[in-house]
């Protein structure tokens, strides 16, 4: 009966015993062969987020840095934006976030005024040499009197787009336009193709901050308050609903697929012409549609103020709680300053900070580098200075922002009723 | 899938019989095995003590206060409870979300996993093939690869979307329209039936042929036979399967995180509790609030539990009557 | 249906089962041929088979990302599975026995209690068991991905275990401790072996769960080089430097490749235990 059968099978369980038992000496071996290296004095963790091609560039700024300071070891880690965040909130939840991290303006205040980062002003922090960097973009990172980060690159925000496609609606967008005659150009290139003429803009923060900053307010005032009013958001979700109306916008599913990675974004999946990000991502863009691409200033109101700002597109910070803030420092002070690490990493995340490593990288810069040197040059004297840092729960308000509109554009609410939501629950997120 | 079967089925016990205590007596009648059980229990202790019972009361603690994770928890009483209830859209909209996810995916799934489980009880060549096959989706679980494929189908523009408009029904992209969103997670629930129908079809095998056989005599057909006779003998089955694909619906987290985009979908039609909870925690910062759902999602589903357990009394048979004597 | 021969009854049956299959396993297969097609097939095509085969997204998606292969993520997969099958196995059953054979104060409380935790969204404990690890200097190792499973913290095995300990007959292990068996030779000799089945199960799904596992891995574990393949694939496809979907279906595909082999392995385990034992016994 049973149980004798039972007994008969009772050695396959051995034999399933011993498929896994070679299987974890192999992975131990494996562990014990990892943990061998090394064999600097001290250690520390550098963490930021970005696409694979980004890491490859980061990783070889960070072995030569490990070249030059043989006593320091870098272990490095990565995750696309979102994650970032999430993991960076656990390991901070935990009581050790890493030793060196990246940092968006939009969580500075988050982080920063949580006593989670150094402030780079004093202790460890002052080896880290500004003089060379852009005053105006040293000045970003500096929240409540506390420098709690530094750039690490400049970028502005800014349109990318299919340059055949607008030309062939009749209109060049580098040269600047108006939003009137934007929706006009968006509204043809996107009759000629399948591809919409713009992403749908009424979810993304920056253009509307870009658009308030053309009629002269702004995102979130110094004291971390809104600095617009409910009004001027419907005026705004009004435009995009024209652009929408018309079908020269993405129609709504394509808008709410929007991803912050160029590749998974509309305009990279080959699905609109154009779409609002920053200069920075033309490269990423590029390759993801395939098709020849170009970055454009904002439209602009009638009196052609584009709004646009000199942007700190990435911070460094150090921990707070990291045992060796000098060695932290040190890395930082090399990623800002050295020329050799300009070189590497290149345009990938902006343009250099310091000011001599960028005029040395403009003159010999080619194909997308060159182009964004250009626009940058061009556009320089016209840029403002960056805002201040938002405040704590901007990154919450960027999602709010996403999440209303698309309740909107789904037709599922009223502009009215999306506005008097945003404008509750960003209130009460902001308190 | 043997999970609920005994080695050695009793010859057809007359289903009146059959129902029993659920609890089975110890066997430390002559001896004391106290020590020795805690012994066995040493493990599982130490587990549930460091693991699962403290970190339980300090999220209880938490749940009480706000609490950043980098400035010590402020005691705020049963606000954070208060907020769930009144005034916070989201929480209502993640509630509701989870409800009709559990509602239509739980039932939905239990009865394909029991129709192609009777399908397959027979001795027929190429079962264990199909077996296999209809298991396969299960493998996945909720893995991140499912979840990609899922969202690669169901995305505009792909082989659904093509497939109705081949039919003439133009959808929209599935995953990024509110209106079709959730449904295509509810699918991707349903497609994974393969493990409530393994362990379906091990407990119709133990149901005796003879009991089948004597009612067809008698004269029952089809669906009384599936009446009378496998649903009270699959009863147990069917009660194991309702409580663990009901708990695992609850607790839904990355095929929505993965198909919903890391964020709810859109317009939050995909907000699924605990990826609610998970946004509130781990993105903005409010681990009290973030306790406190913990907290209510823990009650209620024991309070589920408990409903279907008390009525389990009222339609589950149990078939160890051989550990009564 | 009585009328029919028992041959269309059969053939009927047997058309039914296929189309099921077919309609179950057109994802799976869809991804199987979606890993070679040529990238701009993959989503504008609703035919199954690619123009031509294209094994680019094998090739490219092994180098995995940032410098660190995909082999490395299985071999850290299979590390932790294979780590976590042993210690399920082991302290599942350990518990198992106690609820299942003996008798204990507060039997009853606990395994109410470990009921409960059955029912526990892990949400609940996630950031305090979170602390204890990183206090423990323990995070960014394998062993918070571990520990827990050799703690028997996953109630559903030591349920299951104990669901098919009470229906082994007891006269079996009442005799062997009337034979002088001690209460651990009993359990180690007579009921473990009898367990068998439920054991495999516990393996099954426990390298399932495992290898499928995201968010626990994802908090834990931090350097790429630690990465397991949901991991790995999740950083693929987010952070990957071009729309590299053939990249993206060939590792997912190969990410099922284990599961598959695993299940298929112990299938036949599985079969012979519940018809030999279980349907003619």
């Amino acid at each position: 009966m049973g149980r004798t059968t039972e007994r008969r099978t009772r050695g396959r369980g051995v034999a399933a015993l011993a498929v896994v038992v070679p299987l974890l000496l192999t992975g131990v071996a494996a562990c014990g062969s990892d943990s061998g290296g090394g064999g600097g004095d001290v250690t520390i963790t550098f963490v930021w987020w970005g696409s694979d091609g980004r890491a490859n560039l980061t990783k070889k700024a960070v072995e030569l840095f490990q070249r030059k300071n043989p006593k320091i070891k870098v272990q490095t880690s990565f995750s696309a934006y979102a994650a970032y965040w999430e993991k960076l909130a656990t390991q901070t939840a935990g009581g050790k976030p890493p030793d060196v991290l990246n940092v968006d303006s939009r969580y500075l205040a988050e982080y920063g005024g949580r006593n989670v980062l150094a402030d780079l002003n004093s202790g460890a922090g002052k080896a880290i040499s500004l003089a060379d960097v852009n005053p105006e973009l040293a000045a970003t990172g500096v929240y409540q009197g506390k420098r709690y980060a530094v750039p690490w690159a400049q970028n502005t925000p800014a349109m990318i787009y299919d340059a055949a496609a607008f030309m062939a609606a009749g209109a060049d967008p580098a040269k600047g336009m108006t939003w009137d005659q934007f929706a006009d150009a968006a509204r043809k290139a996107g009759a000629a193709g399948t591809a919409r003429g713009v992403t749908d803009f009424g979810i993304l923060d920056t253009t509307l901050e870009i658009w308030l900053r053309q009629q002269g307010k702004q995102f979130y005032t110094p004291e971390g308050k809104l600095g617009f009013t409910g009004d001027d958001l419907r005026r705004y979700w009004e435009l995009a609903g024209k652009f929408r109306d018309t079908k020269a916008a993405s129609p709504a599913d394509v808008t709410a697929s929007y991803n912050t990675s160029p590749e998974q974004a509309p305009l990279g999946k080959k699905l609109t012409s154009s779409e609002f990000a920053y200069d920075n991502l033309l490269p990423a863009y590029q390759k993801a549609n395939g098709k020849p691409l170009n970055v454009a200033p904002y439209p602009s109101g009638a009196d052609g103020d584009t709004g646009q700002y000199r942007r700190p597109s990435m911070f460094l910070s150090v921990s707070a709680r990291s045992q060796q803030q000098e060695a932290a420092a040190k890395l930082v002070d090399f990623l800002v300053n050295d020329p050799e690490v300009g070189k590497i990493v290149g345009t990938d995340r902006g343009l250099a900070p310091n000011l001599k490593v960028r005029a040395q990288l403009a003159a010999t810069a080619t194909g997308n580098d060159k182009t964004l040197y250009d626009y940058e040059a061009a556009l320089e004297p016209k840029l403002g200075a960056a805002p201040p840092v938002p405040p704590k729960g901007a990154g919450a308000i960027q999602k709010l922002l996403q999440r209303t509109y698309e309740e909107v554009a789904f037709g599922r609410m009223s502009v009215d009723d999306a506005v008097n939501r945003f404008m509750t629950e960003a209130q009460k997120g902001l308190s | 899938m043997t999970t609920l079967r005994t080695p050695d089925p009793p010859v057809a016990p007359p289903a009146s019989a059959t129902r029993v205590r659920r609890r089975d007596r110890p066997v430390g009648r002559r001896r004391k095995s106290q020590p020795e059980a805690f012994a066995f229990l040493t493990p599982w202790l130490l587990g549930a003590v460091a693991l699962t019972v403290g970190p339980m009361v300090v999220s209880l603690y938490l749940s009480f206060t706000d609490y950043d994770l980098f400035t010590s928890p402020k005691w705020v009483g049963f606000g954070n409870f208060a907020h769930m209830f009144g005034g916070d859209d989201r929480y209502l909209q993640s509630v509701k979300v989870t409800l009709i996810y559990v509602l239509v995916s739980v039932p939905l799934k239990l009865a394909v996993s029991l129709l192609v489980a009777m399908l397959l009880n027979t001795r027929r060549s190429a079962n264990g093939f199909y077996r296999a096959a209809f298991y396969a989706p299960s493998l996945l679980g909720a893995s991140v690869a499912a979840a990609l494929v899922w969202r690669a189908l169901f995305m505009g523009g792909g082989p659904v979307n093509e497939l109705l408009a081949f039919f003439g029904w133009h959808t929209p992209s599935w995953v990024d329209d509110p209106q079709f969103s959730l449904a295509s997670i509810v699918l991707l629930g349903v497609w994974q039936f393969g493990a409530p129908m393994v362990i379906f079809l091990a407990g119709l095998k133990q149901i005796p042929a003879e009991l089948h056989e004597a009612a067809a005599i008698d004269g029952a057909g089809a669906f009384r036979r599936f009446r009378h006779i496998t649903l009270p003998m699959l009863s147990p089955v069917i009660f194991f399967n309702l409580v663990m694909e009901a708990i695992h619906a609850f607790q839904a987290f990355t095929p929505a995180f993965v198909i919903g985009g890391g964020r709810g979908g859109p317009a939050d039609a995909d907000l699924f509790y605990t990826l609610y909870l998970f946004e509130v925690g781990f993105q903005d910062f409010r681990m009290g609030y973030a306790s406190a759902m913990a907290w209510v999602l823990l009650v209620v589903i024991a309070i589920v539990t408990a409903i279907v357990f008390r009525t389990a009394k009222l339609w589950v048979f149990y078939d160890d009557a051989e550990d009564k004597k | 249906m009585i009328a029919l021969p028992r041959t269309a009854r059969s053939f009927g049956w047997h058309v039914l089962c296929l189309v099921i299959v077919a309609v179950v396993l057109y994802p799976l297969v869809w991804l199987a041929f979606a890993s070679v097609k040529p990238p701009d097939e993959i989503l504008s095509r609703l035919a199954l088979l690619p123009t031509r085969f294209v094994f680019d997204g094998y090739t490219k998606g092994w180098e995995g990302a940032a410098d660190v292969g995909f082999g490395r993520f299985f071999l850290n997969s299979f590390l932790v599975a294979g780590l976590s099958v042993a210690a399920n196995v082991l302290s599942c059953s350990l518990a198992a026995f106690a609820f299942a054979r003996l008798k204990f104060r507060f039997r009853g409380a606990l395994f109410a209690f470990m009921i409960t935790t059955l029912m526990l969204p892990y949400h609940v404990t996630l950031i305090p068991q979170y602390v204890i690890f990183q206090q423990a200097g323990l995070v960014n190792t394998f062993v918070p991905l571990i520990l827990p499973k050799l703690l028997a913290t996953e109630a559903f095995f030591v349920f299951l275990i104990v669901q098919f300990m009470r229906g082994i007959p007891r006269e079996l292990d009442e005799a062997a401790i009337i034979d002088g068996c001690s209460v651990y030779r009993t359990f180690w000799h007579v009921v473990l072996p009898l367990s068998k089945p439920a054991l495999v199960t516990t393996s099954i799904f426990t390298f399932i769960w495992t290898w499928n596992d995201f968010f626990t891995q994802m908090v834990y574990l931090n350097d790429t080089e630690k990465f397991t393949v949901p991991l790995g694939l999740r950083l693929f496809v987010d952070t990957s430097s071009e729309s590299n979907f053939g990249a993206m279906f060939a590792m997912s595909a190969l990410a099922l490749v284990p599961i598959v082999l695993f299940f298929l392995a112990f299938q036949r385990l599985l079969v012979e235990g519940v018809s030999t034992s279980g349907l003619k016994g």
